[in-house]
């Protein structure tokens, strides 16, 4: 297990950091995944055998934003 | 469904129409001015707080809930509408049409679902309000705050700052795991749930005007100001959460500004009134008051249902439209008797107050209150306002 926080600079409400979230149940291989409008990051602590970095990244961006590597 | 799979026939545009019209509907009949139907202080002001309240919901309250709540309906629904177009399809090839009124379906229930628990929600905020309203000065307080929140939450969707980003309430991340999680089902249970769930994830608009329901002090008027709200809310709410389908994020961004206009508005009027409920020289209306011509503008007014004046006795008549004059002068250095006089008067002008003298009086709807003035100091003021700071005056001491 890994765990990464990304900087998301387009989040624009709480609603975003709920539908990053998503990703929980979207992605394989993911434990959890904290989100936060007021910082504009998301943490997400997954399997790194099943999910690179980039499929992440790949993910975050098909739900309409953008993921920048801590 | 997507986009492309654009069936011919919409009963669902037919549905909303008719909601839209229903609501409104609705809405001219429950918001009727001076109708007390409903059993509490159902005065013009109250009735005015309503309908603001239902154009607040159906100008912005539906964009703003749409940008919160409306990803959990789409996904709450996406599984029953695609089972609904390939139930369709299948009859179409038949060479039969099926209408296709399943989607229209559980959206009305998550509306209806959502509706009443607002108004549930919107009795528990008034009631704990009638324990927080001990005097105009909490209420001005309270719309104070209530103000600055919808001014942040303006600033913050106009990303003025990072710091406006904190107006925004996130929700707990159990309730949101727990919503999404729920939103996965299709049967008919589901969205009602979800729009009971709803009152966990209140938009910006909605968070202020859970506040206003608290600043109001009743369980009833609390309960009517977010059904008013919710029930504005909903044709909006339903219309984009279909369209949004069709014409997905290009028009959101042109939403959420004309949101935050709107919010901002509403935040520096309710500001404005808190201002005018603390007494504040630095009101908009007490500010522009030497500008704005006072109409009436001689102190006594004498009319046989009211009484004489003299020269320490002064009268202001409390219409339903305000208070007349809206510039009184008195005698300074002796005490002075302001006659309140009222005839028919039902809006929120009945709720007098008088800020630096902590006077507040619920005056009858016709009739004549007496008010003892102190003496003043020559060239002082006295502002004087309705409990909502709607209705604004001053008594300048010469």
């Amino acid at each position: 297990m890994i765990k990464k926080t990304f900087k998301i600079p387009d989040m624009t409400c709480s609603a975003c950091a709920m539908k990053l979230e998503s990703l929980e149940d979207a992605l394989d291989g993911v434990k959890e995944v904290n989100a936060s409008y007021h910082r504009l990051e998301m943490t997400i602590e997954y399997d790194d055998s099943m999910l690179t970095e980039e499929q992440v990244i790949a993910a975050v961006r098909k739900k309409g934003y953008t993921a920048i590597g801590a | 469904m997507t986009s492309k799979q654009k069936p011919a026939v919409d009963p669902v545009i037919i549905v909303m129409l008719g909601i839209v019209f229903l609501a409104i509907a609705f809405a001219l009949l429950v918001f009727k001015p001076n109708d007390q139907s409903l059993g509490f202080d159902a005065g013009s002001g109250a009735w005015n707080q309503l309908l603001v309240a239902f154009v607040t919901g159906i100008t912005t309250g539906g964009l703003s809930c749409l940008a919160v709540q409306g990803g959990l309906l789409a996904s709450s629904l996406a599984h029953q509408i695609e089972q609904d177009y390939v139930e369709q399809s299948a009859h179409h090839k038949r060479g039969n049409r099926l209408p296709r009124s399943n989607s229209a379906f559980p959206i009305m229930l998550f509306l209806i679902s959502k509706l009443g628990a607002y108004t549930l929600l919107g009795a528990l905020l008034g009631w704990l309000g009638s324990y927080l309203t001990l005097s105009p000065m909490t209420r001005a307080m309270v719309m104070i705050l209530v103000g600055v929140f919808m001014i942040g939450n303006a600033l913050r969707m106009f990303n003025v700052h990072p710091i406006f980003r904190y107006f925004s309430i996130e929700p707990p991340k159990f309730i949101t795991r727990y919503i999404r999680r729920t939103a996965k089902g299709t049967d008919t249970f589901t969205p009602l749930f979800l729009g009971a769930l709803t009152v966990f994830i209140p938009c910006g608009v909605t968070q202020a005007m859970m506040a206003t329901a608290l600043g109001t002090g009743s369980a009833a008027m609390g309960a009517a100001l977010m059904f008013a709200f919710v029930l504005g809310t909903s044709p909006v709410f339903f219309i984009i959460a279909y369209l949004t389908t069709e014409l997905g994020a290009r028009l959101e961004k042109f939403f959420m500004r004309f949101v935050a206009v709107v919010l901002l508005i509403l935040g520096f009027v309710t500001l404005d009134g808190g201002l005018n409920v603390l007494g504040s020289p630095l009101s908009f209306q007490n500010l522009t008051r030497s500008l704005i011509p006072s109409n009436s503008t001689p102190a006594p007014v004498s009319e046989s249902t009211q009484p004489e004046s003299d020269s320490d006795t002064i009268v202001l008549n409390v219409n339903n439209d305000g208070y007349f004059p809206r510039t009184l002068n008195a005698p300074a250095g002796t005490a002075v008797t302001l006659n309140l006089v009222t005839n028919q008067t039902y809006s929120c002008a009945r709720d007098f107050v008088i800020p630096a003298l902590n006077y507040y009086e619920l005056l009858p709807d016709t009739g004549t209150v007496q008010v003892g003035i102190p003496a003043q100091k020559a060239g002082s003021q006295l502002f004087f306002t309705c409990s909502m700071g709607m209705y604004t005056g001053v008594i300048v001491f010469q």
